[in-house]
């Protein structure tokens, strides 16, 4: 019988109803915090007792509020973040927290802020580069939202709890990492379908309670008997975010997603957050520098007068290599969003890194909206059968 | 043995049977219309009818196109992308670059080893289409067939500057109204459709043999402005509208065949003509 | 109209005319000291950062993007354009990078690291590095980082921050912007050095940087005295005026005496209540990037009484700041880079506009230049240049009740811009903008 209350069954209830469980935890006293991007540090909101809930739109919502503060021509997802807010859909947040990652993101929160008072609201700057002087400003940065947050929390937040949240955090990342080797088998005994579900899940509970049931899917995976049926195409997706099971669901008509780099993946489990006698230290280094979305600027020696294009590569995406021997992979699907520049500037690159690997992989541009699926199915089908 | 591929385009719905000798026996085409479920199990009742068979002979079928989702008898569904490959290379082994330019999208297709191994697509704008020269026939009141052969008349191309195709044939009635010659400015759209479709084909890096299929394709401008935009020779089919179902009938026999080989069962559909529905999931 | 009549709709300033040509010098000269094998830096307009450390050492800076508008207005950039999209890069990016993206694909795939014989003006010689910038749109520095995939020339990235409105104002929170700023300026001097082999000259940083600020100064009481009834100087002399300043053209001393001549101009026509238009019957101001390739087209607004009196605040001089404590070069030019945006976000923070660095400017602009209307130009390919226009007109109209005119085009695909279409606009906006005067009278507003 399925067990609504646990595993793979509750993660899917919760991906269909998403804020559920912090309705029930706000009608408790609790405070939300909205977060649209995978750089904000989760583990301050999570020390001063404040659940985080990550905010992405709906694609099947057709936007039509935004288009009075953003044009057409820009990043669909922030568009459709606004759109939904505009539209009192996350009316139960009671702050937001947005982060300089990207253009689109700032621009976009800053309107956001204009046309919506929510009791907190805060934009962390971001710089682009990785030099030593830029984690520090950005540890600044993060410290100065730890105060305004600490305000609005009415308490402040010592070390030791801003350290316990880091590690429940880590142990968040660890058991994702540790389902993810679940995909290792051929087949694998989770689908990306299911594991997208289950990281939506954990982007709308509290960390502990995310843990939880990381645990339950963790041990029934292992058991179950009923897992995904064999496909010869074994796929890594790379892309900003991917947070629709529609989308997932045709990647897998075909083939079986065995990792999933982006934002509604891997992306911001991949690594663990350094403990460090200064917790900002640790969280400054991992925000900035394990996260590997595009729009982070990374080279392979800092202002090296030769440079070499494949050590470059490997310096940028060589943690790919790893996902590709580890898991198997025989075919990678580059997946943009349209209008999002650092990922177009960077997949051409990828491209090439892939091709010296020899694995086959396709880009594919997405408008994130439920009317480009039909086109985007026969780009994927295509793609599986030159890889057949 | 007779194998079946059944091409269901946006704008025209294609049907070829083949025999074991890769021999083309019965080949429909027909316009598509709003009610593509309905025509599959139509137009295959012609081929069969052409070829004197029953869908019982038929070994494999495989359905291709943006309808084939569509043919419930259909064993098997292949994008038109792998199949348009295949159609063309039967008919051209050398081909390296395959453009079809359709009714409402254009393909471009890399062949290499015998398969297809990459593509670009354009589905989202009519501009490099053969929707913009419906739409601008119509404008210029023509029959859309005879728009090839106006062109070849010109001596001097009228460059069209607006890439979309609404606002394209505002431009075309101004150049009208200016006393443009009217072969002049056709030859101006075939180039900018030309340019368009050969700017998606340069994403693939163009090499010979390069083959031109699609409706589209039988309109001599056409050729001619894609000769130009591409700067190579370009081979055309005899028939440039079934490559599609064609590659799809080839594609149904190498499918059977291995399986065949291999000792492999072979899931088939039921033999039964009927139109598609919403609700049910064949159960065989 | 005649000939005469058309040339004189807009009374253009004689001082124009030298700093417009300093524009040209320029480029000749860099041109040619480039082909006499001096090095050549790739840069972006970055609110200078990097810049005047470059000049300080001598070394010529060419600008891709400057190149991008040039191929544009040549209407040669379609064949990069192409090459760009052939080679993987989605349509969608920003026209310049993919225009530079294409010549510098064909200068090394095809000519071995040559200046494409086609390209003109001299075209852009292989630097030895790049120079890019996190300042203005994520696609520049991400722009430079892809062209490492054909030259094997290192990039260099500025950090250019940009925080939240009121998240400025916490404490230290811009000592620790100015401390960055400095920090990796100094490393990025080194890295010159390493470059080139040889030192910097600081007593020649100092002075450049000095030569900066009071080009600047001048420049920005310039365009303070656009704020009388009727406006002296029209958006026109403003874009042909700008770029000496902006990109630190030529001789700096020059250009410190060619703008100080453009004050002293402009004051005297105040003073004698001198427009820069005939009948002054509209005062507007343009967001954000004109159509370089189309500009006669202000000509004949300026025929209907349409004065452009302020512009595109990304192109303006900071708000000017008191830096009398501060000595070092490189702190000065980091403050005065930040200024750019931070100069306005006191302002934006008392007044509540959160979109502080983006949009606040520009009802600045609207109430202290007494505008009846904003023309907004948003460009396809250029969202930095475009996110930020649909707030600002309705900010304006919220705020002020000052009304916008939307009129779109492309930073390369100049077909976009139809200036019969623009024009046919232009006189049901009129009736707008008087409507609205009516409104703000009854409001209070004092323009």
């Amino acid at each position: 019988m399925l067990d609504k209350s646990k595993g793979l069954s509750k993660a899917r209830e919760i991906y269909q109803n998403r804020s559920h469980r912090v309705k029930e935890l706000k009608a408790e006293g609790k405070k939300i915090i909205g977060y649209p991007c995978m750089y904000v540090p989760l583990e301050i909101i999570t020390a001063l007792g404040l659940v985080s809930y990550r905010t992405y739109g709906d694609i099947a919502e057709p936007v039509t509020e935004a288009d009075k503060a953003l044009p057409t021509a820009f990043c669909p997802i922030m568009r459709t973040c606004l759109d939904c807010a505009l539209k009192a859909k996350d009316d139960f947040l009671d702050g937001m927290v947005a982060i300089h990652s990207c253009d689109p993101q700032d621009k976009t929160t800053r309107v956001w802020q204009s046309y919506i008072s929510y009791p907190y609201f805060h934009l962390i700057d971001m710089p682009g580069t990785l030099r030593t002087q830029s984690l520090e400003y950005f540890k600044g940065q993060l410290n100065d939202f730890k105060k305004t947050l600490e305000s609005f929390a009415g308490k402040e937040l010592p070390s030791d709890k801003l350290k316990a949240a880091i590690e429940l955090h880590n142990r968040q990342r660890a058991l994702v990492r540790e389902l993810y080797k679940l995909t290792k088998p051929d087949p694998p005994l989770i689908s990306g379908t299911e594991m997208l579900q289950v990281i939506k899940a954990l982007m709308s509970l509290p960390a502990a309670e995310g843990n939880e049931l990381l645990t339950q899917v963790i041990s029934e995976v292992k058991e179950r008997k009923d897992g995904p049926e064999k496909k010869p195409a074994r796929l890594l997706i790379w892309s900003s975010t991917l947070d629709n099971i529609d989308i997932m669901q045709l990647f897998e008509a075909g083939a079986n997603v065995v990792m999933d780099e982006s934002c509604g993946g891997i992306r911001a489990y991949r690594a663990d957050v350094k403990l460090t006698d200064d917790p900002l230290d640790g969280l400054s280094d991992y925000y900035l520098k394990e996260i590997t979305c595009a729009r982070t600027f990374r080279e392979a020696v800092f202002g090296e007068a030769r440079k070499d294009y494949i050590a470059d590569l490997d310096s940028r995406f060589g943690y790919l290599k790893d996902f590709i021997r580890g898991w198997n992979i025989n075919g990678a699907i580059l997946f943009l969003v349209r209008y999002c520049d650092p990922f177009a500037f960077e997949m051409p690159s990828l491209k090439d890194y892939l091709d010296h690997l020899g694995i086959p992989n396709t880009y594919i541009e997405y408008d994130y909206t439920q009317g480009s699926l039909a086109p985007l199915r026969t780009r994927v089908e295509a793609f599986l059968e030159t890889i057949d | 043995m007779y194998f079946a591929g059944v091409d269901i385009g946006s704008t025209m719905t294609k049907t070829v049977l083949m025999d074991t000798n890769n021999k083309v026996v019965s080949a429909i085409k027909g316009p598509t219309g709003p009610e593509h479920r309905q025509l599959a199990n139509e137009v295959m009742k012609m081929a069969l009818e052409q070829a004197n068979l029953q869908l019982d002979d038929i070994s494999y079928i495989v359905a291709t196109g943006y309808g084939r989702l569509n043919v419930p008898f259909a064993d098997r569904q292949i994008t038109e992308l792998t199949c348009h490959a295949r159609g063309v290379l039967s008919l051209f082994p050398d081909v390296r670059t395959a453009i079809d330019i359709g009714g409402q999208d254009a393909k471009c297709m890399k062949i290499n080893s015998g398969k297809l191994v990459n593509f670009v697509m354009n589905d989202k704008c009519a501009a490099g289409t053969g929707r913009f020269l419906e739409i601008l026939a119509a404008t210029l009141g023509i029959k859309l067939e005879d728009l090839g052969d106006i062109s070849l008349k010109s001596t001097k191309k009228v460059q069209i500057s607006n890439f979309c195709t609404i606002f394209a044939q505002q431009e075309v009635v101004s150049r009208l109204s200016e006393g443009e010659k009217l072969e002049d400015i056709i030859a101006g759209l075939h180039d900018a459709l030309a340019s368009r479709v050969a700017g998606l084909a340069r994403r693939l890096k163009i090499e010979p043999d390069v083959v031109l299929t699609g409706g589209v394709a039988k309109n001599a401008g056409i050729v001619k402005a894609m000769k130009e935009n591409l700067g190579c020779e370009l081979l055309i089919p005899e028939d440039p509208l079934l490559t599609g179902a064609l590659g799809a009938a080839i594609l149904a026999k190498e499918r059977f065949s291995k399986a065949t080989a291999k000792g492999e069962p072979i899931p088939t559909k039921p033999r039964r003509l009927e139109k598609a529905t919403f609700f049910t999931k064949e159960t065989s | 109209m005649t000939t005469e009549q058309k040339k004189r709709a807009i009374n253009r300033l004689n001082s124009m005319h030298p700093l417009r040509a300093k524009v040209n010098e320029s480029y000749l000269k860099s041109v040619e000291a480039m082909q006499a094998g001096k090095p050549t830096v790739w840069g972006m307009l970055n609110y200078y950062y990097g810049d005047p450390i470059l000049k300080a050492m001598d070394v010529e800076v060419v600008y891709p993007e400057n190149y991008g508008a040039a191929l544009a207005a040549a209407g040669v950039a379609q064949s990069y354009l192409d090459r760009a999209d052939a080679d993987g890069f989605p349509t969608h990016l920003c026209g310049y990078s993919r225009a530079s993206i294409g010549y510098t694909s064909r200068m090394m795939k095809e000519l071995n690291g040559e200046i494409p014989p086609e390209a003109p003006l001299g075209g852009m010689p292989r630097p030895i590095f790049l120079m890019a910038s996190t300042a203005v749109c994520d696609a520049r520095y991400k722009w430079f980082q892809a062209l490492g995939r054909y030259m094997d020339a290192p990039v260099w990235t500025f950090e250019a921050p940009l925080p939240g409105v009121k998240e400025l104002f916490m404490e230290g929170s811009y000592e620790r912007m100015v401390d960055l700023g400095v920090k990796h300026a100094r490393d990025f001097v080194a890295f010159v050095e390493r470059m080139l082999g040889k030192k910097l000259d600081w007593d020649k940083l100092s002075e450049t940087v000095d030569l900066m600020i009071e080009i600047s100064q001048v420049w920005h009481e310039t365009n303070e005295l656009r704020k009388v009834k009727p406006s002296p100087m029209h958006s026109r002399d403003f874009w042909s005026s700008m770029p000496p300043a902006l990109f630190l053209m030529g001789d700096l001393k020059d250009s410190l005496q060619c703008y100080q001549d453009m004050y002293d101009e402009v004051k005297d026509r105040v003073d004698n209540h001198i427009g820069a238009i005939a009948e002054e019957k509209y005062r507007l101001f343009f967001a954000e990037l004109p159509p370089w390739h189309s500009l006669g087209f202000f000509d004949r607004l300026a025929e209907r009484g349409w004065n452009f009196v302020i512009e595109s605040f990304g192109y303006h001089p900071p708000i000017p700041l008191d830096m009398s404590g501060v000595s070092d070069p490189l702190e000065r030019l980091t403050r005065f880079s930040l200024q750019i945006y931070v100069g306005y976000y006191k302002d934006a923070f008392e007044k509540n506009v959160p979109a502080g660095g983006m949009a606040y400017p520009y009802l600045k602009y609207a109430r202290e230049w007494k505008c009846d209307g904003g023309f907004l130009h948003p460009l396809i390919s250029c969202r930095s240049a475009s996110t930020h226009l649909p707030y600002v007109s309705n900010i304006l109209m919220e705020r002020l009740k000052v009304p916008s005119l939307t009129i779109e085009g492309d930073i390369v695909d100049l077909r976009l811009f139809d200036p019969e279409d623009a024009l046919s606009k232009a006189e049901p906006f009129e009736e707008t903008m008087e409507h609205y005067r009516q409104i703000r009278r009854q409001e209070g507003f004092d323009w």
